[in-house]
């Protein structure tokens, strides 16, 4: 695997500081971000449901393989050099329903999150 | 000499002689582990296995030194035997727990390298990928 797509969410603030702070960390497989349901997107990815990954991260392999949600997160940190580590102890048997369960949370109120934390437009 | 002299002596030497026997062991069957898990750089896997049997050859000796006392006199040849036998047992359990946790690391070093490039969970769906059209 040599990079990821990265379909983020452009109107979450959460998600906007998320791609910064990424964008500064050093990378053991390249992130490329792609707006989520942007033309871009739907040009690169014509079978996906695009409605689908408004709702949640979505990251794709450069070979197509989808990772939704919980899952994407996961794949995001192990491209991280210094989370590599994390991603594996994050979806371990006995950690991913936790795992799963948190970023869930967070996904579903990122925008109620954006605003508490002050980082809307 | 005195039996217990001589007792302190004889569990000396039986007890550097396997300390010594493990470490070379290691040393020899270590290598091939640790080039693999260094993709093949020897130079780096010599000198880490090299640091590991220093390392258990300090805890042995060490283990060795300060168990040397008896704390009872030794006055016959069977209770010579009797003492060395406790003695060169406990070494032996403590070189085995020391090749075994020796093992422990080789092994968890190789797994981490070799399971490092597998992303950490499987994916959800396929998806083809439209190429970039020019």
């Amino acid at each position: 695997m040599l990079f990821l797509t990265v379909l983020y969410d452009p109107e979450c603030g959460l998600c906007r500081r998320a791609h910064e702070w990424l964008n500064d960390q050093l990378k053991l497989v390249e992130l490329n971000f792609v707006p989520c349901a942007s033309d871009e997107a739907r040009q690169r990815y014509p079978q996906l449901n695009h409605d689908l990954t408004k709702q949640d991260l979505t990251v794709i392999s450069e070979d197509g393989w989808v990772y939704f949600g919980p899952k994407a997160w996961l794949m995001v940190l192990w491209a991280l050099t210094r989370y590599r580590d994390w991603s594996y102890r994050l979806a371990a048997p006995e950690l991913l329903p936790t795992t799963k369960r948190v970023v869930s949370v967070i996904s579903q109120n990122r925008y109620q999150i954006s605003r508490v934390a002050g980082l809307t437009r | 000499m005195t039996i217990g002299l001589s007792t302190y002596l004889i569990y000396v030497a039986i007890s550097i002689a396997l300390t010594i026997w493990v470490g070379r062991t290691l040393h020899k069957n270590g290598r091939v582990f640790l080039v693999d898990v260094f993709h093949g750089n020897d130079a780096l896997a010599d000198s880490v296995n090299h640091l590991l049997v220093v390392g258990f050859y300090l805890i042995n000796f060490g283990y060795v030194s300060l168990a040397l006392k008896l704390g009872y006199a030794i006055e016959t040849a069977e209770q010579s035997v009797e003492a060395l036998s406790v003695k060169i047992g406990m070494v032996l359990l403590v070189l085995g727990g020391m090749h075994l946790f020796n093992l422990f690391v080789f092994s968890r070093m190789r797994r981490r390298a070799t399971a490092h490039h597998r992303p950490p969970i499987g994916p959800d769906a396929f998806t083809p990928v439209q190429q970039e059209a020019a």
